[in-house]
């Protein structure tokens, strides 16, 4: 991929209301190939419907949303193959081995990998090898998180969306994953996470959205003159939290 | 093709699945074998009854032959007539425990005949046949209840709902695939025991294929219930207590009450008076003339009209006469008392257009010939062969002809 | 107020607000009062149109003509089983026993025209009555109502909260058991004042009644435990739920159909063509009256003419085809009480083995400790039979008798033409036949019959209120 070719993840000034209630209101967000965006906001600031937008659960009253390239609103199918996606509570079925979960899960995404390929994946997240034929039953959230991610290293799309993807993760774990999430953009992809934890996003994002109110109000890069300043950002945050609690 | 085959892995790495699976696969087995051998023992009651026969009339004609007298012969004479299970009667036993499958009549009075029961233990009876009908009528819902109550909302609870809908073959596609692999193996482990048993037992095709199709209408319906009831989007206890409910309410308490609406609209009391009144008939004939009943019997049944007049003496032709007037007499009851079961019986078969459980019940033991019907058809070839006894013993009487120890072999035989 | 009722009171307010809870209470009651009504109104018909039968029966018995008292044998009489109050409770196997019986000479003939002959198939599906409401349906609610009681404060780590704040175990189990208990005793309610309104004045039946009480409360206690027992010892309450419907659908559904099954393999029954043949059989080898060189008849003959001191059949000063007749009679019903003490051992042992699988299923226990109360039981109808055999035997043989000593056996072997009417007997006779009059059994022997369900329910609920002690313990140990 180039920078010549449209980003995976496009939004331009889309709306999108359940009756009377605008809970985007315009939002516009490029996530270009190899990059990652993180997006911050306090509840109901509009995450979880953009998210909901691009895996095509709802469709806008008007705007765009374009994933790769497909309408998500009109083709939801063909989007889907575009995109790997990890929910905030990553459940996978417990009475499956991790292996056989990836197997599954590939064969929802209309994917077939070798058994070597796959424990390859769960190699490079991190899954030590004698999970990798135990049931899911007792794995920790970490452990989930990795074969899950796994299955989304595997299934190469130009897009990869997280949904609070460190939220009860420790410490080390949530450097574990970064370091992951990283990986997976220097492939190539296109990553959006939308998250509370400032923390991780300053370490791995390349740009970070200040979402309020169903918009944009603020967009901050990783380089240049505008480089993250966690503790101004954290005050940034707090103030756009206050607010909209008020 | 893969995607089938991870769902069937899917299901059957699941406990309560597979047990379930295991346990209607276990008891559709048990009742087909359970049906089948009450059928062989009604089977053997049925083929040893010329042996038994054989002996009883054997005695009777060594009596008779002394005075080969026919009126004697048919007198003392039982004749046994049976109404042999259907290739198919294993799996839906229907009424045969309680109505008899085998009855001696002689050629006398037949009302006062042909109701009689054969022995059976009532408390057996009571609450019914376990045979495959009742694995699949009460039993299989259950299964689909406990397979299908939480398809979407178990997957909701978990949260993988959203991980699946955002694959591109996880969304209505797999609850369809889902659907599809569980009513197959639901449908399997049910048809593939009954097809089993029904080649066996020497079923038609055609009433093979009809049932199997059946089996997988009758589970259609109770997955589309689930499904009906998973839209609502409640919690999988919820679902599941709501199926449960919806199958006491659509197997138990709608047919019960039906059976008391529908008793209390077609009201049948006229059995014990047809027997009453025939009774009351047929010993008047000692109080009258006995040209009286010839004469009446005669207008019936000029064939016989010809025969030599009474004398004094007792004579047969007189007795069988005013039995036969005396069936005649009632028969105007006869055929209301029937008109009755049979409205009975097709006020719960149009039950059976609405209410898939008494539909389905209705259907296979209409099938397997097991029914009310079957019953009312049984008593009309008893009716026939009853005439032919009449006819047989009549031919001897009314001309008064000798009725030797050879002419019990020239006797009707029921069926032939 | 004790911590115990706090938790009644809090369980039983969630169950108020359950819409559906509330609906399903209510259909219950809905439905127990229409089989209260419904089953009460066909007892009521059944009963009077059997008594109406009876009453023309016996009226035609009576109103016969001047009649040769063979004729009477084979005109015989007709009686009808009477129906008692309890059975409009539990009507038991009444429709599937023949209601109506016609009594004759060397015959013994079935009870016919019972309801199930005389039904749509509806009728296998089970009968509305206030006894099925309580059996089937009851059980249901209340695992609709309590399945979640023990397993949702689990599930959701409430548990612990009550325990934190000073509730004990016991104490959580205790308030959950008055508050389904409550619900129970208000399920069976209805259904109990209904059985008493029918029953009517308690009487003889005092005890029978009580038993059926008692019986009924300790099954639905029954069900509140085990409801408790299963719902604190799984994890969620979904678990609790399918377990719970899979206890019921096997104890309330599977085993008492299985169970005859079973039965009517183990002891097969002869049927009726076996039994007639066999009779014919052994009657043939104790004595043919119709064979004049039959030794048991030669001997009868002989003792007789001794017994009188005279030479032949003709100078006795009775008439001999009577007592042939009395004779003949007294071999076949010795025949036909063999064989139906045979066939109603066989179905003893049945019903025993049924009752066997009882201690696996307390509603087998329960159906056969009400329909014993009841009397409406296998032993009720055989009661029933063995009471009509005693009086077809004693009619028949008061007839015979009556051909012995009011006939004449020139009369009676006479074929002139005047014959005919020397031969008969005065018609008032026949309204000096007593009557069938059926006795029903007492209080305490229905009581008596019904003590082994009782005991295998009370067993029930020992065991299973044990279990739920040893399960308590352990609540709020993990999650």
């Amino acid at each position: 991929m180039t920078k010549d070719t449209p980003a995976p993840i496009l939004i331009d000034n889309l709306v999108l209301a359940y009756g009377q209630h605008r809970v985007l209101d315009g939002l516009s967000l490029q996530v270009p190939a190899g990059s990652i965006t993180a997006l911050l906001g306090g509840n109901g600031a509009g995450k979880s419907t953009t998210l909901a937008a691009l895996l095509g659960f709802v469709r806008a009253q008007s705007g765009t949303v374009l994933v790769a390239g497909v309408d998500p609103g009109m083709d939801p199918d063909a989007a889907r193959r575009r995109i790997a996606y990890l929910p905030e509570n990553v459940a996978l079925y417990e009475h499956l081995t991790a292996a056989e979960n990836a197997d599954y899960l590939l064969a929802l995404s209309e994917e077939r990998k070798e058994r070597r390929i796959i424990t390859d994946a769960f190699a490079a997240a991190g899954l030590q090898e004698r999970a990798w034929d135990q049931r899911l039953g007792g794995f920790s959230k970490g452990m989930r998180q990795k074969v899950a991610i796994a299955v989304a290293l595997l299934r190469e799309v130009p897009v990869l969306l997280l949904d609070e993807p460190t939220s009860g993760l420790d410490p080390r774990a949530t450097v574990d994953f970064n370091a992951l999430v990283a990986a997976v953009r220097d492939r190539g992809t296109a990553v959006l996470m939308v998250t509370h934890d400032l923390l991780s996003a300053a370490d791995v994002a390349d740009r970070i959205g200040f979402l309020e109110a169903g918009r944009i109000v603020e967009e901050v890069a990783a380089s240049g003159p505008e480089r993250f300043d966690v503790r101004a950002l954290h005050a940034r945050f707090a103030v756009a939290a206050e607010r909209l609690a008020a | 093709m893969t995607l089938w085959k991870h769902e069937l892995r899917l299901l059957l790495r699941g406990r309560l699945s597979t047990v379930a699976l295991a346990l209607l696969a276990v008891l559709s087995v048990a009742a087909l074998a359970a049906g089948m051998a009450e059928v062989s023992r009604q089977r053997a009651a049925i083929a040893a009854i010329p042996a038994a026969q054989a002996e009883d009339i054997a005695a009777v004609a060594d009596y008779v032959d002394r005075t080969k007298d026919a009126g004697s012969a048919a007198y003392y004479s039982f004749h046994p007539t049976w109404d042999a299970p259907s290739p198919l009667a294993f799996a839906a036993l229907g009424m045969r425990d309680v109505s008899p499958y085998i009855l001696r009549v002689r050629a006398l009075g037949l009302e006062a005949q042909i109701y009689d029961g054969d022995t059976f233990n009532p408390e057996l009876a009571l609450p019914g046949r376990f045979d495959f009908a009742f694995v699949l009528v009460f039993l299989a819902p259950l299964f689909v209840i406990a397979l299908f109550h939480d398809q979407v909302s178990g997957e909701r609870e978990a949260g993988r709902l959203r991980t699946l809908t955002a694959l591109p073959r996880g969304g209505s596609g797999l609850m369809r695939r889902r659907t599809l692999v569980r009513l197959a193996l639901l449908w399997a482990v049910l048809a593939v025991p009954f097809t089993f048993a029904a080649i066996v037992s020497g079923v038609g095709i055609g009433a093979i294929l009809l049932i199997l199709a059946v089996i997988a209408a009758y589970l259609s319906f109770w997955i589309g219930l689930a499904a009906l009831i998973g839209r609502l989007r409640w919690s999988s206890v919820a679902n599941a207590a709501t199926l449960a409910a919806c199958w006491l309410v659509l197997v138990l308490i709608v047919p019960t009450l039906a059976h008391v609406a529908i008793n209390r609209a077609v009201p049948v009391d006229q059995g014990a008076e047809i027997a009453l009144a025939q009774r009351e008939r047929v010993n008047h004939a000692w109080d009258i003339p006995r040209e009286e009943t010839m004469r009446r019997f005669y207008a019936n049944h000029p064939r016989w009209a010809a025969s030599a007049p009474l004398g004094p003496e007792f004579h047969y032709k007189w007795y069988l006469a005013f039995h036969q007037n005396g069936d005649e007499s009632v028969a105007g009851q006869v055929r209301a008392y029937r008109a009755g079961l049979e409205r009975r019986d097709a006020a719960a078969r149009a039950l059976g257009w609405v209410l898939p459980s008494v539909g389905v019940q209705a259907l296979l033991t209409r099938l397997a010939a097991t029914d009310l019907t079957a019953q009312l058809a049984y008593q009309d070839r008893i009716r026939d062969f009853h005439r032919r006894l009449r006819d047989f013993y009549y031919a001897y009487l009314f001309n008064d002809r000798p009725f030797g120890k050879e002419d019990f072999a020239r006797a009707p035989v029921f069926g032939r | 107020m004790s911590a115990t009722r706090l938790i009644a009171r809090d369980e039983l307010r969630l169950m108020v607000r359950n819409r559906v809870a509330v609906i399903a209470f209510t259909l219950l009651v809905l439905l127990t009062l229409v089989a209260v009504l419904s089953s009460w109104a066909h007892q009521r018909g059944n009963a009077e149109l059997r008594a109406r039968h009876q009453h023309v029966a016996e009226h035609a018995f009576d109103a016969q003509p001047d009649r040769h008292p063979h004729r009477v044998v084979h005109y015989g009489h007709f009686i009808f089983r009477p129906l008692g109050r309890l059975a409009a409770f539990d009507p038991g196997v009444d429709a599937f026993t023949g209601s109506s019986m016609f009594l004759e000479g060397h015959r013994q003939n079935t009870a016919n025209f019972g309801d199930v002959r005389q039904s749509s198939l509806l009728v296998r599906f089970g009968q509305l009555t206030p006894a099925f409401v309580l059996q089937v349906v009851a059980p249901l609610l209340l695992i609709f109502l309590g399945y979640g009681a023990l397993a949702r404060e689990t599930e959701r780590g409430t548990m612990r909260l009550l325990m934190l704040q000073g509730a004990s175990r016991g104490q959580v189990v205790r308030g959950k058991l008055l508050a389904l208990g409550g619900v129970a005793l208000l399920a069976g309610l209805p259904a109990m004042i209904g059985f008493v309104a029918i029953a009517g004045q308690p009487g003889a039946l005092a005890l029978p009644m009580a038993i059926i009480a008692i019986g009924y409360a300790a099954y639905l206690a029954l069900w509140v435990v085990l409801i408790l027992l299963v719902s604190a010892s799984v994890r969620r309450s979904r678990d609790a739920l399918l377990a719970l419907v899979a206890l019921w659908a096997v104890a309330v559904v599977l085993l008492p159909r299985v169970a005859p099954d079973l039965a009517s393999a183990a002891v097969p029954l002869q049927n009726r063509l076996q039994t007639d043949v066999a009779i014919a059989r052994d009657l043939r080898r104790m004595g043919d009256s119709h064979n004049p060189d039959d030794p048991h008849f030669a001997a009868f003959k002989q003792s007789v003419l001794k017994r009188y001191g005279v030479k032949q059949v003709e100078d006795l000063p009775v008439n001999y085809k009577g007592l042939l007749a009395l004779e003949g009679e007294r071999l076949t019903s010795e025949l036909f009480d063999r064989y139906a003490g045979k066939s109603y051992a066989a179905q003893d042992r049945q019903n025993a083995l049924v009752e066997g699988v009882g201690v696996l299923s307390p509603a087998i226990a329960l159906r056969s400790l009400s329909m014993a109360a009841a009397g409406t039981d296998f032993a009720g109808h055989r009661r029933f039979l063995e009471q009509a055999e005693a009086y077809r035997y004693a009619l028949v043989q008061r007839l015979n008798r009556m051909q012995a000593e009011a006939v004449s056996y020139s009369d009676d072997t006479a074929t002139d033409a005047d014959a005919d009417r020397r031969k008969r007997v005065a018609a008032d006779n026949w309204g000096q036949m007593p009557d069938f009059t059926y006795r029903a059994p007492s209080g305490a022997a229905l009581a008596a019959g019904a003590l082994p369900g009782l005991v295998i329910v009370l067993g029930w609920l020992a065991v299973a209120g044990l279990l739920l002690v040893r399960a308590s313990r352990r609540l709020g140990e993990r999650r």
